[in-house]
């Protein structure tokens, strides 16, 4: 036959998929984390405010009068962006280089404490390296900076620097150059001694999932030994306009899964976790077991109405991991609270797990839509809720949509086993991702 | 030697367009009198293929990079069922990313235009006219080009799809281009796109030897080098 295609491998399609292996590869864990959201900096705060069941969505007096559909948001704090600055005015007009950085030094800080947080320790012998003592425990005399690598989520990366060229400020030549997200990777490694392989993903809503995809097969194909995956994105003027423009904002701050829903909230803020091999952690761990992306295939900027692209990145996840969807104790949705893609994925829950369906909640209104970060900040928080052994509630929500599966989760709820974890979220592009966590030992 | 085979390549620039097959063909005057003068709109769907696309117009000129050169694989996608279309893969690679979009979205806020200011858009019209479903990804190289057809493959080993799409594509305002920092930081000012289809080998004719250990000088000829040295039919 003349064409590619036909010739291919892909008219046995679905082969491919159906034998889809098992991950073989050492499994690979998350070693520490990092964050700064609207709830401040630290992994505390975020903590604090999974376990109340607290939202830190608020009004933004410097937005009003813009135009915008809403100034509600997941806004850092004023005094968090103070104390970035001060410590680093190289930087002080480069806010997304300082947000990733922040949350990269806490995922260090937790790193060389050991379980500052409640991370796992690391287990590792002999003699911690002077050069590399910064990354402490005993993990860091093993691990020279060349096998150590990073990966950047984001979707528009500083974008703030383009809406002040454009309005003829002055604008930093490192802010300039953070414009291209990968320039921002290239930097965020110098800055922490990372001289090991460097990726840059930007695939919208779904750019964190797929970026700890990325930073897992690195260590799967001993690229690297360790792995800071850090998702970073801005509530700039930009996106407020474009979510404005598309009617997608809630004028009173988002209701994920709410009957009353009308739109999402932006929130700003970034989010760090080191992978390693599971072995060199001391147990238990939360395990990135297996992953899965999809695209619907059907709008640009909506998702499909039937949930099935969710659908087949989920399967696609779950068949990775090995595990059926029985399996699964806990879903940590994407939940955006705009009407289409909650009914979307309510629909690709029933698809997967049947009547009922596994607890479900969405972390939106905690800290609101972080884009680029999302992936990243909601894995942490499925981290909080493994280490607590506890189901996160949804924040916000009034009145559950009845049409959605029942067993979304209103507060949090104390369990006696959490293991198993999907996480999912979705994005423009018809773009869907899925991963599972699993919590445990080996 | 691999299981999985180059099956398809195509290029698009300001020399020409072609694919594996044709080898390059550069724009009849008409166009490349409108593209000498940065005219890149002057690359109308109609200038290379004969049947309508009732999007293209409606599209950021990354995205119609991106969608002719897919189109110009001339790979048969359109006989593919449905379960086919689910394992077919797309992966993308671009410097430049959704720049130019993003400057035209600050001059005129639109929803239409809002839509194109991600990189990977480009990746969500591939799939939309084409009806692919497989796993996707998105990624802005930080040091070298290559990235794309690393992770493409890696579908393939581990049994996560059955053929890819990589699309490489950048476009940038020259002017804009050197305007950023140091010239060898920021990503250089032009157009182009490639694409590239890889699958498992058959033993058929158009095929491609693929090894990884190649894939990223593979890339740099594609991409950089230029599709004027696309292969020609085998």
């Amino acid at each position: 036959m003349d064409r590619a295609m036909s010739a291919t491998g892909a008219a046995s399609a679905g082969s491919g998929r159906e034998s889809s292996r098992r991950l073989d590869a050492t499994p690979v864990a998350i070693a520490a984390s990092g964050e700064v959201t609207a709830l401040g900096l630290g992994r505390e705060r975020l903590e604090q405010a999974v376990l109340a069941n607290a939202g830190g969505l608020r009004d933004c007096p410097r937005l009003a009068g813009k135009g915008f559909q809403s100034t509600v948001g997941g806004y850092v704090p004023d005094e968090v962006w103070r104390s970035l600055r001060e410590r680093d005015p190289a930087h002080a007009d480069a806010p997304a280089f300082l947000l990733a950085d922040a949350a990269l030094r806490e995922a260090r800080a937790d790193l060389r404490s050991g379980g500052r947080n409640g991370a796992p320790p690391l287990v590792s012998g002999g003699l911690p390296s002077a050069a590399t003592a910064d990354f402490g425990g005993g993990l860091t005399d093993t691990i020279p900076p060349s096998r150590r690598g990073l990966v950047l989520s984001t979707t528009k990366a500083e974008i703030t620097a383009l809406e002040r060229a454009f309005h003829r400020q002055a604008v930093s030549a490192l802010a300039q150059r953070h414009l291209f997200p990968a320039l921002l990777a290239a930097d965020l490694a110098a800055a922490h001694d990372i001289a090991g392989p460097v990726q840059c993903v930007s695939i919208a809503c779904v750019s964190g999932l797929l970026a700890i995809q990325q930073g897992a097969l690195l260590i799967q194909e001993d690229k690297a030994d360790l792995v800071f995956v850090v998702g970073v994105d801005l509530c700039s003027d930009f996106v407020l306009s474009g979510f404005t423009v598309l009617r997608s904002l809630d004028p009173e701050g988002c209701r994920p899964f709410d009957a009353g829903r009308k739109g999402l909230s932006l929130g700003e803020g970034a989010g760090a976790v080191a992978l390693a091999r599971r072995e060199r952690l001391a147990l238990p761990a939360l395990t990135v077991t297996g992953w899965g992306s999809s695209n619907d295939a059907n709008h640009l900027t909506g998702p499909s109405r039937d949930g099935s692209g969710l659908a087949l990145a989920m399967n696609r996840a779950l068949r990775k991991a090995g595990v059926a969807p029985r399996d699964i104790d806990f879903v940590h949705a994407h939940g955006t609270g705009t009407s289409y893609n909650d009914a979307m994925e309510g629909m690709a829950l029933r698809a997967v797990f049947g009547n009922p369906a596994p607890p479900y909640c969405s972390s939106k209104g905690l800290f609101g839509h972080t884009l680029g970060a999302a992936g990243l900040l909601e894995t942490i928080v499925c981290l909080i809720a493994a280490r607590h052994q506890l189901l996160p509630g949804t924040p916000r929500l009034e009145c559950p949509d009845p049409s959605v599966p029942d067993s979304l989760l209103r507060t949090p709820r104390r369990v006696e086993s959490l293991r198993r974890i999907l996480k999912l979220n979705a994005g423009f592009g018809g773009v869907n991702a899925a991963l599972v966590l699993e919590w445990g030992g080996a | 030697m691999s299981e999985f085979a180059l099956l398809a390549a195509s290029f698009i620039g300001a020399e020409g367009s072609g694919n594996d097959r044709t080898g390059l063909r550069p724009w009849p005057d008409s166009v490349a009198g409108a593209l000498q003068r940065g005219e890149l709109e002057a690359l109308g769907w109609s200038t290379l293929f004969s049947s309508e696309t009732s999007r293209f117009g409606r599209m950021e000129l990354l995205s119609r990079l991106g969608l002719m050169a897919v189109e110009l694989l001339d790979a048969g996608f359109e006989a593919l069922e449905p379960a086919q279309r689910d394992a077919v893969g797309v992966c993308v690679e671009t410097c430049s990313g959704c720049i130019a979009a993003d400057a035209q979205f600050l001059q005129t806020p639109m929803a239409g235009t809002f839509a194109y200011t991600l990189p990977s858009t480009v990746l969500g019209e591939i799939c939309i006219r084409h009806r692919f479903r497989g796993p996707v990804l998105c990624l802005l190289p930080v040091s070298g080009r290559g990235g794309w057809l690393e992770a493409a493959l890696g579908w393939l080993n581990r049994g996560e799809a059955d053929a890819c799409v990589c699309v490489a594509c950048d476009l940038m305002d020259k002017k804009f281009a050197a305007s950023i920092t140091s010239p060898h930081d920021a990503p250089g000012g032009g157009w182009q796109s490639c694409a590239i289809l890889i699958g498992r080998r058959t033993g058929a004719g158009r095929e491609h030897p693929l090894r990884p250990e190649s894939l990223p000088r593979l890339a740099r000829s594609l991409v950089i080098g230029g599709g004027h040295r696309l292969p020609p039919k085998t």
